[in-house]
């Protein structure tokens, strides 16, 4: 310790600011206040932020080696463990692209049932961001009332695909197998648990004291800022700027849905909080759409070239039995071409990049995980703001190791 | 025969065999004026330059256009059969035309993809199925059937066929070789063209009529060809089986390597097909001047002889005494043995011919420096000839050791040893256990367990032809390369020029033969023949040593140069390399 002999007899000289010299401490991988399992290496001068490095790669699987070594089928697990919160959008993504190469139209009802787990994915990863940065500022109910809400919907996904949440659901040319008897009339009677518990925990926090102060102008970063880092998503609408990939680029049967984008203005982290809530309940209602206009009818094609024949043919038919070897054993046959599908993810614009030489296994998948050019901007987000506000700062841009480290 | 001039290559002569269409024909059919060479035409509107010989099916291979068929092979007279390959044709407008019969002719234009020719095809594979059995899961074709290609390329719908399958014959024993599922055959009739023109055997025939007919032997008369394999291997579907490998391990777990047979002095070009370190089948790689697609029966089992009773350890000691030891302690042993008689006479070199050049060049130089007086080449027994594929010499480089001995200016003397003390055995096939016995001191370098291993004083566990690179020479004189195709999983076994080596390095000689390469030096370095090579410059194909080249050919036996295609039946016009899937199988593996 330097000794300051002054402060002895000068009072003022207490209000004067200590001398520090820079200290670096470590955030995780490992904590539990750490989302995911990242590292931050943080510069403190005192209490004050003056940089931060990210480090990513402990959830590193080899995304696209290991898809370029499956068949296009085989590819759809890998997907699940991409954005693991919300895995039905990470398989939807990867299917319109293939679907693109091949020209593949999907049954109606297929789309229907994409965009209904779809949606009910959304809530789910907005509920369990929301629910966590209850948590790390110390509102558990806020948790617990989130996680009951994802639980009342993981339970519809599990009873749909066997999975909470490694679903592997989605097909090439549709889905795996069509909604179970009373799987519809279930979901309506736990949607209004789940707005109802959404509404609490926007009354618990919203105008909480405690929570606003944490939030609010806390982790502010501009539209055109955001735009250049690469920002899509909720923590682009919440700098303002009017940007989803489901009204701007619509796909899938999302133009015959009635809903809005809600925007923010600030570009804080009360606003990214505040837009996944309103989100929450846009969702809600194409949810309701989806269920009231769902025509019956196939949920995948019929063309056995793409899609697995009927169990019955292939265990009593050598057109079945040949069709089922040659798609497991070789793969569906894609034609050669190179393209770019995208969806709008949970936490933004989720895009594969795929490309086939024509075989059964992809050439070569890139994903634009929504998450990776938001994490970048992190040093930017939490310079110059106390070491706490990195918690809440972290928590509201939602960063899942499973898509940004692949 | 080792004098021999090269044997002129043939006269073209001016008429080509068209093929025909009845089985057997192809002998008695009546020449036709051979076209001119080249033939321009168009498929699917892209140009096309053919050879004058090609079907459509060749030359819309040069573009790379498929066109579909079963019973169609490049080697094998005209069927028809199939129905698979119609397309449309300028010459016959408004109907459609076979592929593998119809010739190349200047301007003709070709289309194989209009919505008749798509519509025919998926007619035929549905006719096709009609009483395939859903054999899928227990047929050993499965993963390298042209019926699974093809429904999925042509067909791939339901069925509609609302009636009970045809039941025939299941499991037909043909031979030693092959059996036959009645119910898998599309009635393509390959194996029946194959036997008679290729084999010349006619062993089987198509008996019965319309969907009743099957493919049968003869009452008495077993499928029992030197040749009956290569049905198996030309069979588009799962109908005739390989009885070695039926069952044995699924196709796609095989990994695939190029190598040379060690059955005979002929040197077939093959694959060898393995899981693991344990090849399970054998099957022809085309060369010309070799084999061209076919090999004989007893090839295919080659695999087996090598995998049996290896030695797998070096050991010492003779007979009971022998007891195992490691590597370095079996090669002291042996120049603990050979020290004290080097240069003191009465030391031979036995040299199998199933060694490699690179082995017997070993052996040669071991037997330079330990100053042996006698050389002696061994080998498996002399066994049965043909005119075609099958050599009465049964060890894959007779003449290899040969020139490798020629090389090192040493007389190898094809006899029992004799007249010695000590020997060094490089492999040791055809060594009999009482020479073995008589010997006050014998090292040997050997591949699989017998007597003379057990009566040596030490025994170092040696690689077979198929796990180790070198070069082999076959009974014309034609250098081939072989490659480490099968994984060595035999305890402490070695090339044996590294256990040569190692000797040499214990008895104080620094040669650095650490590498195939560098034994292949040994030989090529004192050799005319070799001396623009190196064991990297040996292309896939082989090379021919053109002074080996004997003076009599058998009849059939293909030779170098190839002979013009227009000699042999229904040539096969695409180049080497063209991918035809496995060349051997016509198109169909």
């Amino acid at each position: 310790m330097t000794e300051h002999p002054a402060h002895e007899h000068d009072p003022l000289a207490l209000e004067s600011e200590l001398p520090s010299s820079p200290m670096t401490v470590n955030l995780g991988p490992s904590h539990p206040a750490m989302h995911g399992t990242v590292r931050l290496v943080v510069t403190l001068d005192g209490e004050t932020i003056v940089d931060a490095v990210p480090e990513i790669g402990f959830l590193h699987r080899g995304f696209s080696k290991s898809s370029e070594n499956s068949t296009w089928t085989q590819v759809m697990p890998y997907t699940d463990r991409l954005n693991y919160v919300s895995p039905y959008l990470n398989n939807v993504a990867y299917v319109m692209g293939v679907e693109k190469l091949i020209g593949l139209q999907v049954p109606e009802r297929a789309e229907y049932i994409r965009v209904l787990t779809g949606e009910i994915s959304r809530i789910t990863d907005h509920l369990t961001c929301i629910g966590a940065i209850g948590l790390e500022l110390g509102a558990f109910t806020v948790f617990l009332y989130a996680i009951e809400a994802r639980e009342l919907l993981w339970d519809r996904i599990a009873e749909l695909s066997g999975a909470r949440v490694t679903v592997s659901w989605m097909r090439i040319g549709g889905c795996a197998n069509d909604l179970p008897p009373g799987w519809v009339e279930k979901l309506r009677e736990c949607l209004p648990r789940v707005l109802e518990l959404t509404d609490e925990i926007d009354v618990l926090l919203t105008r909480n004291r405690i929570f606003v102060d944490r939030t609010r102008s806390i982790g502010v970063i501009s539209g055109d800022e955001a735009l250049d880092w690469g920002f899509t998503g909720p923590c682009l609408r919440a700098c303002g700027v009017n940007y989803d990939v489901r009204k701007a680029h619509p796909y899938s049967v999302y133009p015959r849905m009635d809903f809005e984008i809600p925007l923010g203005s600030r570009g804080d982290t009360y606003d990214r909080y505040v837009l996944r809530l309103e989100e929450i309940r846009q969702s809600h209602k194409i949810i309701l759409q989806c269920l009231d206009q769902m025509p019956p009818g196939p949920i995948i094609v019929d063309d056995w070239r793409y899609a697995l024949p009927p169990k019955k043919d292939v265990f009593s038919s050598i057109e079945g039995v040949m069709a089922h070897f040659k798609l497991i054993m070789e793969g569906i046959q894609v034609p050669p071409g190179e393209v770019y599908a995208y969806c709008e993810g949970a936490n933004g614009e989720l895009g594969f990049h795929i490309v086939s030489n024509g075989k059964g296994k992809p050439y070569t998948i890139q994903v634009r995980a929504p998450g990776f050019p938001i994490l970048s901007a992190l040093p930017r987000l939490i310079k110059g703001h106390a070491v706490a506000d990195i918690i809440p700062i972290f928590d509201s841009i939602n960063m899942i190791g499973g898509e940004v480290e692949q | 025969m080792s004098d021999g001039k090269p044997a002129p290559p043939g006269t073209q002569p001016a008429a080509v065999n068209t093929g025909g269409g009845q089985f057997g024909a192809g002998a008695g059919q009546a020449a036709i004026p051979a076209p001119p060479k080249t033939v321009r035409l168009e498929i699917d509107g892209r140009p096309v330059e053919a050879d004058a010989r090609d079907n459509l099916i060749e030359a819309a291979r040069r573009i790379g256009v498929q066109i579909p068929y079963f019973c169609y092979h490049p080697r094998l007279s005209i069927a028809g059969q199939c129905r698979m390959c119609l397309v449309e044709s300028s010459d016959a407008p408004g109907r459609l035309v076979p592929g593998c019969q119809v010739r190349v002719k200047e301007g003709l234009k070709v289309t194989t993809t209009s919505p008749a020719v798509k519509e025919n095809q998926r007619g035929c594979m549905e006719f096709h199925l009609i009483n395939h059995p859903v054999d899928c899961a227990i047929c050993d074709q499965s993963g390298e059937c042209k019926l699974q290609d093809y429904y999925m390329e042509y067909d791939h719908q339901p069925t509609r066929i609302r009636t009970y399958k045809l039941n025939k014959p299941k499991r037909e024993i043909f031979g030693p070789l092959v059996v036959y599922d009645a119910e898998r055959c599309i009635m393509c009739t390959r194996c029946v063209r194959f036997m008679d023109e290729i084999a010349r055997e006619p062993q089987l025939a198509v008996v019965q009529r319309g969907t009743y007919s099957l493919i049968a032997t003869f009452p008495g008369q077993p499928l029992d060809s030197k040749y009956s394999g290569n049905t198996v291997d030309i069979c588009p579907v799962g109908a005739l089986l390989n009885r070695d490998f039926r069952f044995q391990s699924r196709v796609w777990f095989l990994g695939k390597s190029p190598s040379i047979c060690t059955g005979c002095a002929n040197g077939c070009n093959v694959y060898l097909e393995a899981r693991g370190t344990v090849a399970y089948r054998v099957l022809p790689r085309r060369n010309e001047e070799v084999n061209q697609v076919w090999m004989c029966d007893e090839g295919r089992l080659t695999h087996h002889q090598v995998d049996e009773n290896r030695v797998e350890w070096p050991r010492q000691g003779r007979g009971d005494e022998a007891e195992s030891v490691g590597p370095r302690l079996a090669v002291e042993r042996a120049v603990e043995l050979l020290e004290p008689v080097m240069g003191k006479g009465g030391i031979g070199i036995y040299i199998s011919a199933q060694s490699t050049l690179e082995e017997a060049g070993a052996a040669l130089l071991l037997g330079k420096e330990l100053g042996a007086e006698r050389y002696f080449l061994g080998g498996k027994p002399a066994g049965d000839s043909d005119d075609f594929l099958i050599r009465a010499d049964k060890n894959p480089n007779t003449r290899g050791v040969k020139l490798a001995a020629e090389a090192f200016g040493v007389r190898i003397e094809e006899r029992l040893p004799e007249g010695i003390k000590a020997m060094f055995a490089m492999r040791t096939d055809g060594l009999p256990e009482a020479v073995a016995q008589r010997l006050e001191m014998l090292v040997v370098a050997a591949q699989n367990e017998d007597a003379a291993t057990r009566a040596a004083d030490v025994a170092l566990p040696c690689m077979s032809v198929y796990e180790q690179d070198g070069s082999v020479v076959n009974w014309y004189g034609r250098l081939q390369r072989v490659w480490p195709s099968v994984p060595a999983r035999r305890g402490d076994s070695a090339p044996g020029w590294l256990w040569v080596e190692r000797i040499l390095a214990g008895l104080g000689f620094t040669h650095g033969v650490k590498s195939a390469s560098a034994a292949f030096q040994l030989v090529s370095s004192r050799s005319a023949d070799l001396a623009e090579l190196t064991l990297e410059r040996i292309p896939e194909q082989g090379v021919v040593l053109p002074r080996l080249l004997p003076a009599d050919w058998p009849k059939r036996a293909p030779r170098p140069p190839a002979p013009p295609p227009s000699e042999q039946r229904g040539p096969q016009t695409t180049p080497p390399g063209t991918k035809v899937g496995d060349e051997a199988s016509g198109g169909s593996r």
